[in-house]
């Protein structure tokens, strides 16, 4: 039994090695909890049997994701049963999303996470019964279980952001511009700028920890007085709806890994996004540029990016070095601010706890493109933030003729003057360079 | 005319679907006018058909006798012997019918319920 113990230590630790170019594995969980391998370590063991098949019986001609699809439509007490069938249902039912979508189903909220979901789970509902670490809670290990879908779950969980996924950095930075500068270089351009020294005086830097926000209820009259607006984003054309305006800002924060996938900000806004505690990595990509593995419906109401954060990274990221429109990349700390340009692509992912604040807003040099926005006839699926939908075109354009008459006019006419010269430059061959550039 | 979609069994039998018929499933629809499925008999093929034929039109948002009625053709239809009701997982999967798919694992799930580990072991032939 003992000598058993120690092969199988020696054979996992051997597969480690061997990976070790791949996986950057959290400290905290060096090796599958239940000893789950990939599909292909089967082939390194030959005679070896998946005990995933045998242990599942009939219900073996299933794909992983069949079977979690049936364990996914039955109750806590019945995993817990089916966890004693055979080492191969122990093993999918530890498969943390259908304890997660328990808790959050039944619990809607009311709950403390404890170490994992299924622990939640349990002592959540059965108080009485020990979790503690040093019971038999801490997980049996299983021989010969071979799974990729079981095993790639497990790693994207526990990967941590590789060096050269966090290296690159060439976002422009700047400290102290003025609010004509920036407009004229980043906004009205829509590159994107990380800004440095703009919360420098926030009382939120101070006050705001995982602690003080965990009660937000009764503390949201006052947070609003812990920061303010960066001078940069002040024009807030939205704020002419008064109540009615579309949802603008958020407190975003979370640990380690969670972040956003890839998408474009709501309603063609642009957008500010300033960290308090932590840090954050962003890649960027330009309008019209779709990152790698993302595919946007021909609409544009839906966005698809079937893959997680870091699985992107794993994925896709390499393949963005050798593209000749690379993204735009940086870490942003504490302390700093990154402009989003509208229609922007961006992802973002956490790399350590973090707290951060940020705005959606039209200003002037947007504003047309929030209204072609909200022109168009799937209004309705693609406007966000609003319970009315569809009339906030017709709202926002009267609003803003009565607040800023004669704007919207005098936007058009340089836009479309723009437009002219620019088509002046290109067919009048003496003159060589256009007189705007992106 | 609509078009009409042919589909091959594993053991050969041929199978001659509507296109409203087919439209129900993801595969079947971009297939050209044969599709062949190696892995599907056709004894589950047919139960796949007639599963779809039934579901060609869903009942109206309002019309809850209707509704009820054709879940109440679902829960007898899919009351079938458990091996079957595994392939038919299968191949509905493969052939991306999502309602059958949900029919048939939840009905799985249920037989699952209220049993022992022993009675499960039993169940599945482990």
């Amino acid at each position: 039994m003992f000598s058993e113990k120690k092969k199988f230590i020696a054979e996992t630790q051997q597969f480690e090695e061997e990976e070790e170019e791949g996986f950057n594995l959290k400290s905290s969980n060096p090796l599958h909890s239940y000893g789950v391998q990939p599909l292909g370590n089967l082939y390194f063991n030959p005679g070896s049997v998946n005990s995933r098949n045998t242990g599942l019986g009939n219900l073996q001609i299933l794909s992983d994701e069949l079977v979690l699809e049936i364990l996914g439509l039955v109750d806590g007490t019945h995993l817990g049963v089916l966890a004693t069938v055979s080492k191969s249902f122990y093993v999918f039912t530890s498969h943390e999303p259908l304890w997660r979508n328990l808790v959050l189903d039944n619990l809607k909220g009311r709950f403390l996470f404890n170490r994992s979901w299924k622990v939640t789970y349990i002592s959540t509902f059965y108080p009485s019964f020990d979790v503690s670490w040093n019971t038999h809670f801490s997980g049996l290990r299983v021989r010969n279980f071979y799974s990729d879908y079981l095993f790639q779950s497990w790693l994207c969980a526990n990967l941590e952001m590789k060096p050269e996924w966090l290296e690159r950095d060439n976002i422009i930075r700047k400290r102290g511009i003025s609010v004509d500068d920036f407009v004229m270089n980043f906004e009205e351009p829509n590159k994107p700028v990380l800004l440095e020294g703009c919360m420098d005086n926030w009382d939120a830097m101070r006050k705001w920890d995982r602690d003080y926000l965990v009660n937000l209820c009764e503390k949201i009259p006052t947070l609003g007085s812990d920061y303010e607006v960066p001078v940069y984003f002040r024009e807030d054309l939205f704020s002419v709806l008064g109540n009615e305006r579309p949802d603008y800002r958020w407190i975003i924060s979370g640990p380690a890994g969670s972040g956003s996938s890839f998408h474009i900000d709501p309603n063609s806004t642009s957008a500010w996004n300033a960290v308090i505690k932590g840090s954050k990595k962003w890649v960027l990509f330009p309008p019209d540029v779709v990152p790698p593995g993302v595919h946007p419906s021909p609409d544009g109401a839906e966005v698809a990016c079937p893959v997680s954060i870091i699985e992107w990274f794993m994925n896709f990221y390499g393949s963005t070095k050798n593209w000749k429109k690379r993204p735009i990349e940086c870490i942003c700390k504490a302390g700093e601010v990154i402009f989003v340009p509208n229609g922007w692509w961006h992802l973002v992912i956490n790399l350590e706890e973090s707290i951060a604040i940020t705005q959606n807003y039209v200003s002037r040099r947007n504003l047309l493109n929030v209204l072609d926005f909200l022109k168009k006839p799937n209004a309705s699926e693609l406007v966000s933030g609003t319970r009315d939908r569809i009339n906030l075109y017709e709202k926002f354009k009267n609003a803003i003729e009565r607040r800023f008459p004669g704007t919207i006019d005098e936007l058009t006419l340089k836009a479309e003057e723009k437009k002219m010269s620019f088509w002046d430059s290109v067919t009048d061959s003496k003159i060589g360079a256009f007189k705007f550039s992106f | 005319m609509s078009r009409k979609i042919t589909l091959k069994s594993s053991d050969g039998e041929l199978f001659e679907v509507d296109e409203a018929v087919a439209l129900q499933s993801e595969t079947m629809i971009e297939a050209d006018n044969i599709l062949t499925l190696p892995n599907v008999t056709s004894e589950i093929l047919a139960k796949v058909i007639e599963y779809c034929k039934m579901h060609v039109e869903s009942p109206e948002a309002d019309d809850r006798a209707a509704a009820d009625e054709l879940n109440r053709w679902d829960l007898d239809f899919i009351n079938l012997p458990d091996t079957t009701l595994l392939d038919l997982i299968r191949a509905a999967h493969h052939l991306k019918i999502k309602g059958l798919v949900d029919l048939a694992c939840s009905k799985v799930a249920d037989r699952i319920k209220g049993k022992t580990a022993e009675q499960i072991r039993e169940y599945f032939n482990i």
